[in-house]
């Protein structure tokens, strides 16, 4: 009873519950069609019914739908008001594939409300299948396959469907991955028709194929035989038997065949004529083999009429034909090797293996026998392919044989010549070149009978010794190519020697490549020379390694840093080229390229630069330069030579050495002072208290007059005698230097000597050279340093000032009046000089020499030399000169009488080192 | 001669009524020679032992020294060559449809002794070329100029029912199985010899032919519309 009550309650939920939600799901209309398929391009009408409830509720009708698609509203064009409740919507040529229609109402003028909404889809029909066919492969289901039409957009059904007269298979339905092909559920009967066709469905329509109809057993693809296999036959070495099983398709139809084979190492296949293998068999015997090669085969098979399918291949099988005798002699040929024992040789005769095709089986061993004229035969066995005997240096004849497992081969015969024998005859016109990639060798035959060719080659190199191969052609052949195994870019030097039956001829050489490649490298380029305007590079040849081809010809570029590159060709047999019309002092790059046939290498780059200057150029301006600068200094060394004199007068001027200067007291008055400073303890012997100087000049390097040497030898001798000494100065003054001098206190070769001149002490007071004193003082001295010590001892200044009540405003002036005697005239050393030598003359040549000397001193500069030596040559040594000599006796006596009388004398202080500035 | 038009029309009537009974479906080989071949080649393929006797015999265990010599076709089960020949190609035809109705009935009654899928693929395989030899007689029938005059099976001598006799036990239900299936490939080597002799000499087995009537007033009669109602050429009625 509760049970009861549970499920009542339930129900009229459930029904309630549906019911309310019925009313709020609800539509206010609904389209018609409700799921159209449209096909593309056709007119398509849609009618939207409104309910009268819904109606009565919005107070809307028909007129107030519209219409959308794609949530795009349609136009009202296409709208049609069927009635009241109903309105349609028309597309023409509908295109679109999907496409969303919505009826909607316009409620209270302003709420779009969606009454109800469709899909439509759009596509085409499918086309009729074409093209059906059916494959059964045997052991296997029927399967068709056909062609599918045009794209329908829509999802399309094909079914195959397939029948007899009297019984109907079940439909085989498409896959969705393989829409145009089906496989049957049911094994194929043979030998019953099936009917067979294609029904393509979609929405928009069913088409059916064309129905085929045929036996399953046409359309039959067999399994391929298999257990297919080879056997040879010993009795025929050129045929081998095929044997295999056929599928089990054999005990429904006959079958044919189709047999291929090739050799092992081929790929391209023969095949046995069809005609052959046109029945069913299990079996076959393949003739027309070569003898002990390898072949391969395979079979497949089909309906014998023709009708269904090849079978896939076979399995491969393979066999061996049988061996048969060696088809024919090997190639055969001889070294002749140095041998050290005399009167025989060492050859070495070589031959080839046969191939496979000529040597017909398994090779046992080779027959060598060799025959010197009239002697006996003799037989060798030898199982490489090479042999080496030792021959006298006669003729021989070799022959060679192969011997397989069922015979031998032919005998090769080959003649060796005796030792002295002169091969003659070549080929002629011999060429070498490469075609479809082979080495081709073709030459003109001699016109004799040729036997055979012996062609033989190997690879040139500059690291490996020349490693001939070799090969034998007929007698008959003019062309073949290289059976070796050839290398590209390697030159092969190839040599052909055509055999006679006395023996071989001359052997013919020529280079070939198998193919040419640009080299390895390209030529190292340097300059030999380098011109102003011209350069001469130099290369060597390439290696021939390097070269990979005939070098044609060379490419010389060079550019400078900013030009444009330059290229010359030049033939491949130089080594060098001059380059010009170079810039001078230009910096020049340049390359080399080496070209064959296909193509070239740059070698490095080399950098040179070309000089400023020609060769002898510079030889030419610097040669004549330095000559002229030679000369020049030549004759600047002669002119300073001839005038070395006035030039040492005026460039180094001897300067007086102050530590060397002493005072001379002229007077014979005037004591000497011998302790008057430290340097007259030099000359404290009592040997050099008085200095008396006699200075003679003679003019123009002349030599002094007898008389005035004789007077001056007198002036010496007295002077010795009275005064037991005298002092001369060795050095002479600045102005006099270059003058002859003499002393009185030298020995007698000095006084030879200074033979020209009387020397007698100069104090300069003038100052050096340039400097004018301002007061012109002098006195006998024998230094030469100027008298500065006053300032140092004043009393001695003093001292003069008490005893001359003639003296001037100076000391020093008062000093030399003392010591001198005589009035300052001239501040003029020169005047000085000369005055000094006057003044104690004679008083009226002094006041001559003084209107005189007033007279030029003006232009001192330049001709106060001049000016003095003519003075000195017209007063000094003129017709006074005795009397010149006498006043300084005078005043020699004077200051040897005046040596107790310290006043008269002012010593002079010299500072080492120097000398006081004036 | 009215009547006589009669007695050769019905017959063919009556086997194309015959064979019309079945659902009209593909169409068949209009050539006769060919479809002719086509049987021969069924019943070549059939008569095989290989196809059902031995590897029912391997499956029933009846393969063993002493009991082959047991698996001989029991006289009577199938008609013989002879009784074969006698008859004229519309009753050979009926005769063979009926037979091989026969034979499919028993294949299913031996299915249920064959556990092996594998020999039941091959029972299955054998009564599918059944069926299609039997599509072949019916598309035969209809090329043929004339049919039965009588809806029963031809008096074809001994061996016209094949009808299992019941067998106690299972090794004499197999032991019945494996003589009907010897008898059923004898058979059909019988029924090949007959068509090669139809194609060899169809005038032969006209001679040996017991009702000769049977060849006559069949001519022209349509069939069925796949067919050009063609008549095999040489064995027109005289």
């Amino acid at each position: 009873m509760l049970t009861l009550q549970t499920w009542i309650v339930h129900v009229l939920f459930i029904f309630f519950t549906t019911e309310s939600v019925g009313e709020l799901l609800e539509p206010c209309g609904y389209i018609k069609p409700e799921s159209p398929v449209v096909q593309l391009g056709s007119n398509f009408t849609a009618v939207c019914v409104l309910k009268e409830k819904c109606m009565d509720y919005f107070h809307v009708n028909a007129s107030y739908i519209f219409w959308k698609t794609n949530h795009l509203t349609v136009p009202k064009e296409q709208y049609t008001t069927i009635n009241k409740t109903a309105s349609s919507v028309t597309f023409t040529d509908t295109s679109s594939l999907n496409t969303q229609l919505t009826c909607n109402i316009r409620t209270f003028g302003q709420i779009d409300q969606n009454v109800y909404g469709i899909r439509i889809i759009s596509g085409l029909p499918p086309e009729k299948p074409k093209n059906l066919s059916c494959i059964v492969n045997e052991g296997k289901k029927m399967m068709c396959q056909w062609d599918p039409g045009r794209e329908t957009y829509l999802e399309t059904n094909f079914t195959l469907k397939s029948e007899w007269a009297t019984e109907k298979f079940a439909d085989c339905k498409t896959k969705r991955d393989t829409p145009t092909s089906c496989t049957v559920d049911y094994s194929p009967v043979y030998f019953v028709n099936t009917e067979v066709w294609v029904e393509a469905e979609n929405a928009l329509g069913k088409v059916t194929s064309d129905h085929i109809n045929f036996d399953p057993v046409d359309k039959v693809k067999p399994n391929p035989p298999h257990n297919l296999s080879v056997s040879n036959s010993e009795e025929l070495s050129s045929i081998l038997k095929l044997t295999w099983i056929n599928s089990s398709i054999q005990d429904f139809i006959r079958l044919k065949y189709n047999i291929q084979y090739r050799t092992r190492d081929s790929s391209v296949w023969n095949q046995i004529p069809p005609e052959d293998t046109a029945s069913t068999r299990s079996s076959f015997t393949v003739q027309d083999l070569k003898p002990f090669t390898e072949y391969v085969f395979r079979i497949r098979c089909m309906k014998e009429d023709g009708k269904g399918f090849w079978s896939d291949w076979s399995e491969e099988a393979s066999g061996i034909t049988y061996e048969d005798r060696p088809s024919k002699a090997p190639s055969f040929w001889y070294k002749i090797e140095p041998s050290h024992t005399h009167g025989y040789r060492s050859v070495q005769l070589i031959w080839k293996t046969l191939p496979p095709f000529e040597a017909n089986g398994k090779i046992l061993d080779y027959e060598v026998t060799l025959t010197r004229w009239k002697s006996r035969l003799q037989n060798y066995t030898v199982n490489e392919t090479k042999w080496t005997v030792n021959i006298t240096n006669d003729r021989y004849i070799a022959t060679l044989t192969v011997r397989n497992l069922v015979g031998k081969s032919d005998a090769a015969v080959l003649t060796i010549p005796a030792y002295d024998f002169k091969a003659t005859r070549p080929v002629r016109d011999l060429k070498a070149f490469p075609k479809d990639n082979m080495l081709w060798v073709e030459w003109t035959a001699p016109n004799e009978s040729v036997n055979k060719y012996i062609l033989e080659w190997c690879v040139l190199s500059d690291k490996s010794p020349c490693i001939p191969d070799w090969q034998q052609e007929d007698g008959l052949v003019h062309r073949t190519y290289l059976r070796g195994n050839l290398a590209e870019s390697k030159c092969y030097l190839i040599t052909v020697t055509p055999v006679f039956a006395d023996g071989p001829g001359s052997p013919e050489s020529i280079k070939a490549y198998l193919k040419q490649a640009p080299p390895s490298k390209g030529p190292t380029v340097r300059t030999k020379k380098v011109g102003k305007n011209e350069a001469v590079l130099e290369w060597d040849q390439l290696p021939v390694d390097v070269q990979n081809g005939f070098i044609r010809n060379y490419t010389i570029f060079y550019r400078t840093i900013i030009g444009n590159e330059t290229a010359v060709n030049v033939d491949s047999s130089h080594t060098e080229y001059t380059l010009s019309s170079l810039t001078s002092d230009t910096l020049y790059m340049v390359r080399m390229a080496a070209y064959t046939d296909e193509g070239g290498k740059d070698g490095p780059e080399f950098t040179f630069t070309t000089p400023k200057f020609a060769q002898g150029e510079i030889e030419a301006i610097v040669v004549p330069v330095c000559l002229a600068f030679l000369l020049t200094t030549l004759l600047g060394v002669l002119f300073c030579f001839n005038k070395r004199d006035l030039i040492k007068k005026h460039i180094w001027p001897n300067v007086p050495d102050p530590s060397k200067s002493h005072i001379a007291q002229w007077s014979p008055h005037t004591p000497p002072r011998h302790n008057f400073n430290s340097k007259d303890q030099m000359y404290s012997d009592g040997n050099f208290t008085d200095v008396s100087v006699v200075e003679i000049e003679a003019a123009n390097d002349k030599k002094p007059f007898p008389e005035d040497l004789k007077s001056l030898d007198l002036f010496k001798k007295e002077k010795i005698s009275t005064e037991g000494h005298s002092s001369g100065i060795g050095g002479s003054s600045c102005m006099s230097s270059s003058r002859p001098s003499i002393s009185s206190s030298d020995e007698n070769e000095s006084a030879q000597n200074t033979s020209g001149t009387v020397q007698y002490s100069t104090v300069v007071h003038s100052g050096y050279r340039h400097q004018v004193p301002s007061v012109q003082v002098f006195s006998r001295s024998e230094s030469t340093q100027p008298l500065l010590d006053s300032e140092e001892r004043p009393e001695d200044l003093q001292l003069v000032e008490n005893t001359e009540s003639s003296a001037g405003s100076f000391p020093r002036q008062q000093y030399f009046k003392q010591n001198c005697s005589q009035r300052d005239t001239s501040p003029d050393i020169s005047h000085f000089e000369r005055s000094k030598q006057v003044s104690s003359v004679n008083e009226e040549d002094f006041v001559r020499l003084k209107q005189q000397m007033s007279d030029i001193s003006k232009p001192f500069e330049a001709g106060q030399m001049k000016m003095f030596q003519e003075i000195s040559v017209a007063d000094a040594f003129g017709p006074h000169t005795d009397g010149l000599v006498e006043g300084f006796e005078t005043v020699g006596m004077e200051a040897a009488v005046d040596e107790g009388m310290p006043k008269s004398y002012l010593p002079q202080t010299v500072r080492r080192g120097g000398y006081m500035p004036q | 001669m009215r009547a006589q038009l009669m007695w050769r029309t019905l017959p063919s009537l009556v086997l194309g009524l015959l064979f019309l009974s079945t659902p009209v479906m593909g169409s068949c080989l209009d050539k006769d020679q060919e479809l002719l071949r086509q049987l021969q080649k069924q019943a070549d393929i059939m008569q095989r032992t290989s196809m059902l006797l031995n590897p029912y015999i391997q499956s029933q265990g009846l393969d063993k020294d002493g009991l082959k010599e047991h698996c001989r076709e029991r006289p009577g089960t199938f008609p013989s060559k002879e009784a074969l020949q006698r008859l004229s190609r519309q009753e050979l035809l009926r005769a063979l449809n009926t037979m091989l109705d026969h034979v499919l009935h028993r294949l299913m009654a031996l299915q249920q002794d064959i556990p092996k899928a594998q020999d039941l693929e091959t029972v299955n395989r054998a009564k599918q070329n059944i069926r299609g030899f039997k599509n072949n007689i019916h598309c035969m029938a209809q090329l043929l100029p004339g049919s039965s005059e009588r809806t029963e099976p031809p008096p074809i001598g001994p061996g016209t029912s094949p009808s299992p006799t019941p067998t106690p036990d299972t090794f004499q239900r197999r032991l019945e199985g494996c003589r009907f299936l010897h008898g059923y490939h004898r058979f059909m080597h019988s029924v090949g010899q007959v068509f090669r002799e139809w194609a060899e000499s169809p005038s032969r087995s006209r001679r040996h032919s017991p009702r000769r009537g049977l060849w006559k007033g069949a001519r022209r009669v349509p069939l069925s519309r796949g067919n050009k109602r063609l008549l095999l050429r040489g064995q027109l009625p005289r």
